[in-house]
């Protein structure tokens, strides 16, 4: 071998091992999609990796830093309500296989085993919100439905935090406009609730079928981030601001009524969430419902009360711009 | 198995790596900040059992306030007012028992005199099972004439029993008097406990903390969970706790451990009272809930002293905050 050769051989070999290096000090993140209108994220890996992509964009690429972290992708049945075995119950399946490092659909696994010292975030949009409270507010034996339909023990000990985008915490007021069946200006034709099925049914606002009702305090730490740019149609039948699909009140995980309107000056802190504890927030985005996962629009974020963006050393006031452009996905990877 | 993440040197090598990070005036969040904060949060929430913690001072009643019904409101076309607000007596009615429905109509604040409000009760699957009219006029339950509140009492009609519970939405319809229509979707839980309590309580002090017993009397064996809130005497809630268990038909005890520790955090000795106490079948969803007891008992006189103030330290939450520590230290490494 030439020295030039050996050279070029030794820093290829430095750059993998950087690589692979990186992939093992950091958090695997495993991907938590949304309300479906149909099974092909369940029975379609390429469907569910699909669901973080558009066009050139793509959520996990840029999350994982280009892939310098590992990742697992989670498909689930998202026509059925968030706490079925289909919803709920695979995807509790499927995060502790990622973290006993079984490949997902497309063969990617997560760098570190959980027995062997990993960490583990999830990355959760729309009802994969909902879902992940499910899980993580069931997981002990004192829970109202413990382990109902899956691991949730271990997915609460094996996860060191959740992040969600565009979370349907407390529901949607689109689930209630189509369930309504009554407000042709409520548009929601082209996205994911587009007829009050089974999931639909259980995102309405009222209390008999939210997720608090049914769970407690998520054991570990949802982190709440999620967008205010509004769709046409669909963003003027829902109250405060809102991503064109979930309401402010429901991505935040506010308590008292899910319908109340906030916007990023009072949108509920950290004291005032659904359950007395296990919720932060994180910050908004100017992004609609899609962008919050698609990796598309990158755009201004801005300060929530209690939010993590700190100015000249102290927390930034809320409302405060915070980047002029940044994707959500790329906020995440400066996270870790 | 990587026993170096849990020991406490870790902690203070990320706390001086960390310090060694210059205190700068941007706002990139620095990595492994995230890691490190939960890590704090996770040490702190070690203190306390997951089925028991302390409630900080003004804190809500948190088994009070997943049994309390809130608004749902919508605008009209185009977030045009008036709002219509929908709301239930309660989250969930027990079998044979009425809900009562409100509704209002506001415009800055202000009532707006519709010409109707009624509403249709739809179950899971769409089906009308029945109807109400609202009215403001001062008879049950209406609680006062005009003043802007609407309300109907709702008894379902029999044979819709459930099971275990349903879930059924209101759909309610404002007729302005221009014309305009607006519309708000509620709901309500139906549900058919296999499970009541039966007022029998009994306390004492086990191992530190103190245990309240709740007697049940099961008609169908199933999955049950109690929960409750244990107020101080000046009326300030100060701790809660859940358990769950399979019981079989007959008269039954449910154990509540109120970790000892809240009392000494809240430094508050006994008698406590139990000011909320909530049963629900669980084992199936939608789960049945029994409708909140409210003032249940009232405990025995203890001393702090008898009272465990020893820190639980819950197991899976230190390992985390051990593991998070350790990937903080890592992501200042790697940058």
């Amino acid at each position: 071998m030439s020295g030039r050769r050996l050279v070029i051989s030794c820093l290829l070999a430095l750059a993998l091992f950087a690589v692979a290096g990186q992939a093992v000090a950091q958090p695997c993140l495993i991907f938590v999609h949304g309300k479906q209108t149909n099974t092909n994220t369940y029975t379609s890996y390429s469907s569910a990796r699909n669901y973080w992509v558009n066009g050139s964009a793509d959520f996990v690429r840029t999350a994982t830093k280009s892939f310098a972290t590992s990742y697992y992708v989670v498909g689930y049945n998202g026509t059925r309500p968030y706490w079925e075995s289909q919803s709920a119950g695979e995807v509790a399946n499927e995060i502790v296989n990622a973290t006993n490092g079984g490949a997902d659909g497309g063969g990617k696994r997560c760098a570190r085993t959980y027995a062997n010292g990993g960490t583990f975030w999830v990355i959760a949009h729309s009802m994969g919100g909902a879902v992940m409270d499910y899980i993580l507010g069931n997981n002990d034996a004192s829970d109202p439905n413990f382990n109902a339909n899956g691991p949730y023990d271990q997915v609460a000990a094996r996860l060191s935090m959740v992040i969600t985008t565009g979370g349907a915490h407390r529901g949607s007021q689109g689930a209630d406009a189509v369930c309504l069946q009554a407000n042709p200006l409520c548009s929601f034709i082209a996205i994911f609730i587009q007829s009050c099925d089974d999931a639909t049914y259980w995102l309405r606002s009222s209390d008999d079928v939210q997720v608090k009702t049914y769970s407690n305090a998520p054991a570990k730490t949802i982190y709440l981030t999620g967008g205010y740019e509004a769709i046409f149609g669909a963003s003027a039948c829902l109250n405060g601001e809102d991503d064109g699909v979930v309401q402010y009140a429901s991505i935040f995980a506010c308590n008292g009524s899910a319908t109340a309107s906030y916007d990023n000056s009072n949108v509920c802190g950290n004291s005032s969430k659904q359950e007395s504890s296990g919720f932060r927030n994180l910050d908004a985005a100017h992004e609609n419902h899609s962008d919050e996962r698609d990796d598309s629009d990158s755009d201004v974020r801005k300060q929530v009360p209690g939010g993590i963006w700190t100015c000249n050393g102290v927390p930034c006031a809320a409302n405060t711009t915070v980047q002029s452009s940044m994707t959500t996905a790329r906020f995440i990877s400066i996270l870790y | 198995m990587f026993e170096n993440l849990k020991r406490p040197v870790v902690s203070s090598l990320t706390l001086l790596a960390l310090a060694a990070v210059p205190a700068a005036s941007q706002q990139l969040p620095r990595p492994g900040e995230l890691a490190l904060q939960t890590a704090r949060e996770y040490r702190e929430q070690a203190r306390y059992p997951e089925s028991s913690h302390v409630l900080k001072a003004g804190e809500a009643d948190p088994v009070r306030a997943k049994r309390t019904p809130t608004k749902q409101s919508r605008r009209g076309p185009e977030g045009a007012g008036p709002e219509l607000s929908v709301w239930a007596s309660a989250v969930s009615v027990e079998v044979g028992k009425p809900i009562d429905l409100f509704a209002e109509i506001l415009t800055g604040g202000k009532p707006v005199l519709p010409l109707e409000l009624s509403a249709e009760i739809a179950g899971p699957a769409g089906e009308i099972v029945a109807q109400v009219v609202y009215r403001d006029d001062g008879r049950t339950p209406d609680r006062r004439a005009n003043d802007g509140v609407w309300s109907a009492r709702l008894t379902l009609p029999a044979g819709l029993e459930p099971e275990g519970a349903e879930a059924y939405m209101v759909r309610a319809t404002a007729r302005l008097l221009d014309g305009d229509l607006r519309q708000a979707a509620g709901g309500f839980l139906y549900s058919n406990p296999s499970a009541r309590l039966t007022g029998r309580y009994r306390d004492a002090v086990r191992n530190g903390n103190l245990v309240i017993s709740a007697e049940v009397e099961v008609r169908e064996a199933g999955r049950f969970h109690l929960s409750g809130t244990l107020y101080s005497r000046a009326g300030e809630p100060i701790g809660t706790a859940q358990a769950a268990a399979h019981l079989e038909p007959g008269r039954q005890w449910i154990k509540l451990p109120f970790y000892g520790l809240m009392f000494h955090d809240r430094k508050v000795a006994g008698p406590y009272r139990l000011g909320t106490v909530a049963l629900a079948t669980a084992g199936r969803m939608p789960n049945a809930l029994n409708d909140l007891i409210e003032n249940a008992y009232v405990t025995k006189g203890y001393k702090l002293g008898v009272m465990t103030a020893l820190p639980f330290a819950e197991p899976k939450l230190l390992e985390s905050a051990s593991r998070l520590e350790a990937e903080a230290v890592r992501s200042q490494v790697a940058q």
